[in-house]
């Protein structure tokens, strides 16, 4: 095997889990990518892509990038083999239909009025008090209730959701202390979806739909517990961390507010933009199938690949003045859902959630000044932990 | 030269981007499924069909020669 110094690959002594690192990562992903399309870090024997159009290849290609080896230690990959998202096609493809039967936007027209009334109606609330925390009274308040009433649940399950949630995320990293101290509780999260049954579930809801349908025959036996852990463990942090950084950027950003209270057709775009400034995930895994050329240098069969999606969303080569947000940009080919046949499968609940929460701060806030945003080093989601929202003006 | 704009319909979600993009092309009916209007493109069509291609973010449509 040639050593990497033949094969022409750039390296970088940037440790991507660095406490540091996780919590702003934006510096560290300029300076990869410009050094090169693909920089192996051998602090985490990881060779991460930093360029748009080299990344949303890779996405696009599930021949060539598995999803084998979608988490960074081989314990979490073990214990998500058999599940779309850690399988390739032509398994995937028919356990992606089972998963997506219930999330794709078809499906959940029925809810949108109920989310948008639910938002408005909560950052309305908000608004009147005159000063709130961002973090547990909306970004996590919101998903966890939508999320809660999709699948069916409450009580005690309901209060655990947002450990389990952030510790599903958590164990995809490497085996660092945070994976570690994370297993025990997505051990947790593991053991209530296998052990959940139709009837732990409110009737109507669409977790009890997935027994009904495991019943009928009409998706494989065991399915059903899997599919939830799926929704649970990659549904709630991600749209935790998206909703917490729409209040974060507009609070900086008072006059792209403006903008889309103005206009409230700009709902959509203002999300993508969101999405594409700071993806709610830091870094994603996959594993190359055989030896792969990527712009001119050879990356061997078999090795480690993390894909930085921040880095590609800022990635000049692609997007003018990458480092600006801007509500009217409308970056709708941004990488943060991924793309292609691993694409994010609950994009269009996220859509839903992320538009409703947006339109609703358009309609019930005339401005508003935050606190810097407080942020704790994790592996895989880059969310915030704590926001104050010192001074809000009610519309 | 004509262009053809294939939907891969195992794959497509219904996210509906496409139309989003080329809304003279292609719909969501009112079941959520996605219909080619205009599967021949030429012409101005063909960057509007590029930019439907492009923004599907299950990578569902494909452009191909005709």
């Amino acid at each position: 095997m040639a050593t990497r110094s033949d094969s022409g690959i750039v390296e970088s002594d940037i440790d991507i889990w660095d406490d540091a690192v996780t919590v702003d990562p934006f510096p560290a992903y300029t300076e990869l990518r410009e050094k090169a399309s693909v920089v192996y870090l051998p602090k985490n024997d990881v060779y991460v892509l930093t360029r748009y159009d080299v990344i949303r290849d890779a996405l696009g290609d599930p021949e060539t990038y598995s999803s084998t080896s979608l988490g960074f230690n081989p314990m979490v990959n073990e214990a998500l083999q058999g599940t779309s998202l850690a399988s390739d096609p032509p398994l995937h493809t028919q356990l992606r239909a089972t998963l997506t039967q219930n999330l794709t936007p078809r499906a959940l027209r029925g809810l949108k009025v109920t989310i948008d009334e639910k938002a408005d109606q909560l950052v309305a609330e908000l608004a009147a008090t005159g000063s709130f925390e961002a973090i547990d009274a909306l970004a996590r308040a919101f998903p966890l209730e939508v999320v809660s009433d999709l699948i069916g649940f409450t009580g005690p399950v309901k209060e655990n959701m947002l450990r389990w949630g952030q510790a599903a995320m958590q164990v995809i990293g490497p085996m660092n202390r945070r994976t570690q101290e994370n297993f025990p509780i997505a051990g947790e999260l593991y053991g209530w979806c296998s052990s959940v049954t139709a009837e732990d579930l409110t009737p109507g809801s669409i977790g009890r739909g997935i027994f009904d349908a495991e019943a009928r025959g009409a998706i494989p036996e065991g399915s059903a517990g899997h599919i939830i852990h799926q929704y649970l463990g990659a549904g709630v942090d991600s749209t935790i961390a998206a909703i917490g950084n729409i209040v974060a950027l507009f609070g900086r950003h008072p006059e792209q507010l403006a903008l889309v209270r103005q206009n409230p057709d700009l709902v959509p775009a203002a999300f993508a933009e969101v999405l594409r400034f700071w993806p709610p995930l830091h870094i994603w895994g996959r594993t190359t199938t055989r030896e792969v050329e990527i712009d001119g240098v050879i990356v061997p069969k078999g090795v480690q690949i993390g894909i930085l999606f921040g880095a590609g969303n800022h990635d000049p080569r692609h997007y003018e003045n990458p480092d600006e947000f801007d509500v009217t940009r409308n970056p709708t080919d941004h990488l943060s859902f991924g793309y292609g046949p691993h694409g994010c499968a609950g994009q269009g609940l996220a859509r839903l959630e992320g538009h409703a929460i947006i339109a609703a701060l358009a309609h019930q806030v005339k401005s508003m000044e935050i606190a810097e945003p407080v942020r704790v080093p994790t592996n895989i989601t880059r969310s915030i932990e704590e926001l104050r929202v010192v001074k809000v003006v009610a519309a | 030269m004509s262009l053809r704009i294939e939907l891969d319909r195992s794959r497509c979600e219904g996210h509906g981007l496409c139309e989003e993009a080329a809304p003279h092309l292609m719909h969501l009916d009112d079941d959520g499924e996605l219909v080619i209007d205009i599967p021949e493109v030429e012409g101005a069509d063909v960057e509007a069909a590029k930019a439907a291609v492009r923004v599907c973010p299950v990578a569902a449509l494909k452009l191909v020669s005709s």
